[in-house]
């Protein structure tokens, strides 16, 4: 067993992702140190499988304080014009509050690419960050849409549902969102990663 | 005085102290779970460190890769002056405290 130890490995694919989490000057210690845990402990005390599924959620640990602060600000955001238009402000003219929820959902999507290319200057990251921060908000936007209409879900509110764009646009729209924020998350990593190169830069100059 | 330190932040804080020139991510890990006595993820240690580094609490350095990470560099960490005046601040704030009181609190004590 101890043998076998230096070449056991998590899956192949798992170093690459947690990578793309990682600042550039962290992408040597931080893999390294789990995949010294995983050989010499967890992979010797739980088995190949559950050593692997250890390894995923460590990688996904990262992923998640990556992107976790803006998949519930987009959750937030269409929560809350959920509840304007279904019960706070009823209107019959959507086209303001829509301009203003797409403007916001693109500000957000970009700012989690934009965060992550900063950090790990890296555009496939920001593009995974996009893909991230969308689920995360599709999550919990379909979890607090079931639990207010599980509460209220009285005639006024189907009918100001229908009018705003139906259950279809509750349940499906936050998934089908993930895609242009993915597009949108994949600007923001280019001008983050820009940024960060020219930060560097001008810090290297001046010291 | 500088932001108050958090339990967990000692603990890393102290473990670097301990560990010396050994004092690297996973051994940090490891000795922080050996003396919390409970299973603490590495990210949550790497975050801890990071952040401690940002604030100029700690600085670190790339040392060489062993066979068992497959050649991946060790980052060592050791603390600066603001960390160990924060440590100590740490400390001081504690013992202010608990001025006054014997410890472990008397069971009638407790209870009034």
């Amino acid at each position: 067993m101890t043998i076998d130890r230096p070449t056991t490995s998590p899956p192949q694919w798992g170093e690459p992702a947690l990578r793309l989490f990682l600042k550039p000057e962290d992408r040597e210690s931080v893999p390294g140190d789990l995949l010294e845990e995983y050989r010499l402990v967890v992979r010797p005390a739980r088995g190949r499988l559950r050593a692997d599924a250890w390894y995923v959620w460590q990688l996904a640990g990262h992923a998640w304080r990556a992107t976790w602060p803006w998949g519930a600000a987009l959750a937030a955001s269409v929560v809350f014009r959920n509840s304007l238009d279904w019960w706070l402000s009823p209107t019959q003219d959507f086209y303001a509050r829509s301009v203003a929820s797409t403007w916001t959902a693109i500000a957000i999507f970009m700012g989690s690419g934009a965060s992550t290319g900063w950090r790990s200057r890296s555009l496939r990251a920001g593009a995974l960050a996009g893909v991230l921060t969308g689920a995360i908000a599709a999550a919990i936007e379909t979890a607090v849409s079931l639990g207010q209409l599980a509460i209220q879900h009285d005639a006024h509110t189907m009918r100001m549902i229908a009018a705003s764009g139906g259950l279809e646009e509750v349940f499906v729209l936050p998934f089908i969102v993930i895609v242009p924020g993915t597009f949108c998350a994949s600007i923001g990593a280019a001008i983050g990663k820009t940024l960060a190169v020219v930060y560097s830069r001008a810090k290297t100059n001046s010291a | 005085m500088a932001d108050a330190l958090g339990a967990f932040e000692q603990a890393v804080l102290i473990t670097i102290i301990r560990l010396g020139d050994e004092a690297y991510g996973r051994a940090i890990l490891k000795d922080v779970q050996q003396r919390l006595e409970r299973d603490v993820a590495p990210g949550a240690v790497h975050v801890t460190l990071d952040r401690m580094e940002k604030k100029g609490l700690l600085s670190s350095k790339l040392g060489s890769g062993t066979p068992v990470r497959a050649g991946r560099a060790r980052r060592y960490y050791r603390l600066t002056p603001p960390g160990v005046r924060a440590l100590n601040d740490a400390r001081a704030a504690v013992d202010n405290i608990w001025r006054g009181l014997k410890w472990p609190l008397a069971k009638a004590r407790s209870m009034a």
